[in-house]
């Protein structure tokens, strides 16, 4: 019994060590960089980050801290957006209400997220993952992932801003870089950047937090329009929008952001493209 | 899944068809006799919007009004063989996540059990632990919609009539999905007792070791996100974690021991508190690290006759073990760190809960009984949590006497005195600790054999977080069919912070039994509260509506 024992003990031991001499991956260092390089081809993909977010949130702002961290990393191939929506998005008395009726839609087109910091990357839910919200910790990984991925459409925006009157006229070119069968939307939307206001911190409340990627508006129903004419190869698609830039906002923060989505089984955005709208 | 199960059905009607045809032949032996069993628990609720207490905005209270979550389970059991499946229904469930809606059915759970002389066979979603579950626990927690269940197969051998040994391997269960980080493991374990005829002791010694190994996809992400560190940041990454565990009950007498000590290899995850250096040069909190972890764990316990006293103890460090760094709050947890904390049953004295912390702890507890005559008992218990800093989690001190008058009536009284970390459990910057005193007192009379009442009162006095609360219940019960419940909160004394001012909270229940079966009829007004865990925080929102649920065992 005992010469059992010992040979069962034996064996599980030997089991247990045998393969810890793995072959670890390598970590490539995308911070080693100064971030120059050639300027990125139009047909480069791009990818959207959705943070939702409050003034409330204690625990948003590193969140928000990690996404300037990736957008140092990855510059203009990922486009950042913060939406103030959800439990912690009550404004302070006095404050302004950085919510948006469109913010709090998205949010529940989405889907609500487990905890924050949470932010949903290229609308896409990834593999084992439970729903499109991800956990901080997960985001650069799976920017890297989407990427990676081919891109499916050129998306490029070419605005006018109109400072006299506060007018922005927009157009959005959307060329499929080959023939698209399935069913796309359209999403247009106005950013601001800049923005100094109270923000609830691990250090306390910080009156003077700047709050940056904050989406205003969405020019277009919130969750896309819907492209009907027919997607060919190298066929440019052409859309043209209008709006009227309200005066409190800041012209020289303000971004829009265009990307195309799939309006089928799956609320993933193929390609996007962001503007100042003051070059 | 589906089919999946059309060829477990397949297999089940070859047994049962088998089994049939062997009957008309032979006379049956107790194995070939086939045993159905099962249970049925169902649970559905409809939403009424409330602004007042914050029962809004969600999906249930917006536009859906209704939810429902239901588990059947079957057990078919012949020739040895045990063969289960069980169906899972999410109808706009709010378990997964309190915040949404959640919509899903098919069959959960399938199993199938054979014992071919000395081997146990298993395979399917199987459920077990090792040792205490500090390495590896698959288990299901319904009101938590945790369901760890290892879909993959378990081989058991008993190597003489006291030691046995064990492998398994495995996916974890993810709703009807899995993770796709495979784990396996092996214990063994055993049971020596002293052989002269007036030997009292006994131990019951095991070891285990369970190892994670991440997919490509999951370690590529890993590597993807530690890529996008600074390098002071950077650290390395594997795709396999080792964990190990020894542990041993003695008994010897009145008196028992366990221990158990585990070491897990270092591995990647994401520590809420870890100083993380940003592009710009400034610092926030959160980020990916690599470290091994420890965990020891002990408990002993005395009875005589009239007294009884119990002691435990519990050191963590960095002991979280999740299918992958990604996974937080009960989502992917492969193993289960006991709560060092006494499981309170009154609304108010479990208003305020230690949370088990995985990254750090150091806790312990001692719970001493005693019986002066058949009259009267007392209960004493304490708790106390800190980090390894030595910084107060929780401390807390409930005392209890119950006095019995005969079979007529009984009295159950005590206070509870707690302190409550809430800026580290709630993750609240500047909130003082809580510190509350619990008095409460519960008598149940006994009119007859079948009709009795029971009343409690409850007042949690704090001047911290929403203040002080009043609670009250009255309980009449017709055995064995009826019971109803009617109860209130109320926030009596409101800080500054609360939003519910003279709002009062009630609840009514009706339960009716009949032989197997439980049905119950629930008017609910339930505060809200913010949950937080390793720096990632979870609303619980407040419910107003009305609950429904059926259980049923046959």
């Amino acid at each position: 019994m005992k010469k059992s024992i010992v040979l069962i003990v034996s064996i599980i031991l030997a089991f247990s060590f045998q393969s810890c001499n793995e072959n670890m991956p390598v970590i490539p260092c995308l911070t080693c960089d100064d971030g120059g390089g050639p300027p990125i081809p139009p047909e480069a993909r791009k990818v959207v980050i959705e943070e939702f977010t409050g003034v409330r949130c204690v625990n948003c702002p590193q969140g928000s801290a990690e996404i300037e961290n990736l957008l140092a990393v990855y510059g203009e191939q990922l486009i950042a957006i913060s939406l103030h929506a959800g439990f912690f998005s009550n404004p302070y008395p006095s404050q302004e209400d950085f919510r948006t009726e469109e913010g709090t839609q998205i949010l529940d087109f989405l889907g609500q997220p487990l905890g924050f910091p949470t932010a949903v990357v290229n609308r896409k839910q990834f593999d084992g993952e439970d729903d499109l919200q991800l956990g901080q910790a997960s985001w650069g990984g799976y920017i890297a992932q989407e990427l990676n991925t081919e891109s499916k459409f050129v998306l490029d925006i070419e605005n006018d801003f109109n400072s006299d009157n506060f007018t922005l006229d927009v157009k959005v070119l959307l060329t499929p870089i080959e023939d698209f069968t399935g069913d796309v939307k359209l999403t247009l939307l106005i950013t601001e950047s800049g923005i100094i206001s109270r923000q609830l911190t691990p250090d306390g409340d910080n009156l003077d937090y700047e709050h940056k990627h904050m989406l205003r508006k969405i020019v277009t129903p919130f969750d896309g329009e819907a492209i009907n004419e027919l997607l060919s190869a190298n066929q440019t698609v052409e859309k043209n929008y209008s709006v009227d830039i309200p005066l409190t906002w800041n012209p020289a923060k303000l971004s829009i952001i265009a990307f195309v989505q799939d309006a089928g089984a799956t609320k993933e955005i193929f390609q996007a493209d962001e503007s100042k709208i003051e070059q | 899944m589906k089919c999946r199960f059309y060829i477990l059905l397949t297999v089940a009607f070859a047994i049962i068809g088998q089994n049939l045809f062997a009957q008309e032949n032979n006379q049956p032996n107790p194995q070939s006799v086939a045993r159905i069993s099962g249970s049925l628990e169902s649970n559905i609720n409809f939403f009424f919007e409330d602004t007042l207490i914050g029962a809004t905005n969600t999906p249930q209270y917006d536009r859906q009004l209704y939810g429902a979550d239901t588990w059947l389970q079957l057990n078919y059991s012949q020739y040895g063989f045990d063969i289960g499946v069980r169906f899972d229904l999410f109808n706009n469930s709010n378990l997964l996540n309190p915040q949404g809606s959640y919509t899903a059915q098919g069959f959960g759970r399938w199993f199938i059990k054979k014992k071919v002389n000395k081997l146990g066979i298993s395979v399917g979603y199987l459920y077990d632990q090792v040792g205490s579950g500090l390495i590896f626990r698959a288990y299901e927690q319904r009101p938590l919609l945790i369901d760890n269940a290892l879909y993959g197969a378990r081989l058991t051998y008993d190597l003489s009539e006291d030691w046995q040994v064990k492998a398994f391997t495995g996916l974890q269960k993810q709703q009807f999905d899995t993770y796709d980080t495979v784990i396996k493991g092996a214990s063994l374990e055993g049971f020596v007792a002293g052989k002269k005829e007036d030997a009292n002791w006994s131990i019951a010694p095991g070891i285990g070791i369970v190892t994670k190994t991440m997919s490509d996809a999951a370690t590529n992400t890993v590597v993807n996100t530690i890529a996008t560190y600074s390098i002071t940041d950077s650290i390395g990454a594997k795709y396999n974690t080792y964990a190990f565990s020894a542990y041993n009950t003695l008994t010897a007498g009145r008196f028992s021991w366990y221990m158990e000590a585990a070491y897990k290899t270092a591995e990647v995850f994401f520590d809420p508190f870890a100083i993380k250096t940003n592009r710009d040069g400034s610092t926030s909190p959160g980020k990916l690290v690599n470290r091994d972890g420890t965990i020891f764990y002990t408990s002993m316990s005395y009875a005589a006759k009239g007294f009884g006293i119990s002691v435990e103890g519990k050191r963590t460090e960095n002991f979280t073990f999740r299918t992958n760094p990604f996974v937080s709050l009960n989502r992917g947890m492969i193993n289960f760190l006991p709560p060092m904390t006494r499981v309170n049953t009154y609304r108010l004295t479990a208003r305020y809960a230690s949370a088990t912390q995985e990254l750090g702890e150091l806790s312990y507890q001692i719970d001493a009984r005693y019986k002066a005559s058949k009259k009267l008992s007392f209960n004493v218990n304490f708790s106390s949590s800190s980090d390894l800093d030595g910084l107060t989690l929780y401390r807390e001190l409930f005392t209890e006497v119950v006095y019995k008058q005969k079979r007529k009536w009984t009295l159950t009284g005590g206070i509870q005195l707690q302190n409550y970390n809430q800026e580290r459990f709630e993750t609240k910057p500047g909130a003082p600790i809580v510190e509350t005193v619990t008095p409460y007192v519960e008598f149940l009379y006994k009119f007859s054999r079948k009709k009795s009442l029971r009343l409690e009162a409850q007042y949690m006095s704090t001047e911290e977080d929403f203040g002080s609360w009043l609670f009250g219940l009255a309980e009449m019960s017709f055995a064995p069919h009826w019971t109803m419940t009617a109860s209130t909160m109320y926030n009596i004394s409101p800080t500054k912070r609360t939003n519910f001012n003279d709002i009062i909270y009630p609840r009514f229940d009706v339960f009716y039994t009949v032989k197997a079966n439980r049905f119950s009829l629930s008017y609910v007004k339930q505060v809200e509260g913010i949950v937080c865990s390793g720096g990632i925080c979870r609303l619980e929102p407040a419910f107003s509506g009305v609950k429904m649920s059926v259980n049923s065992t046959f």
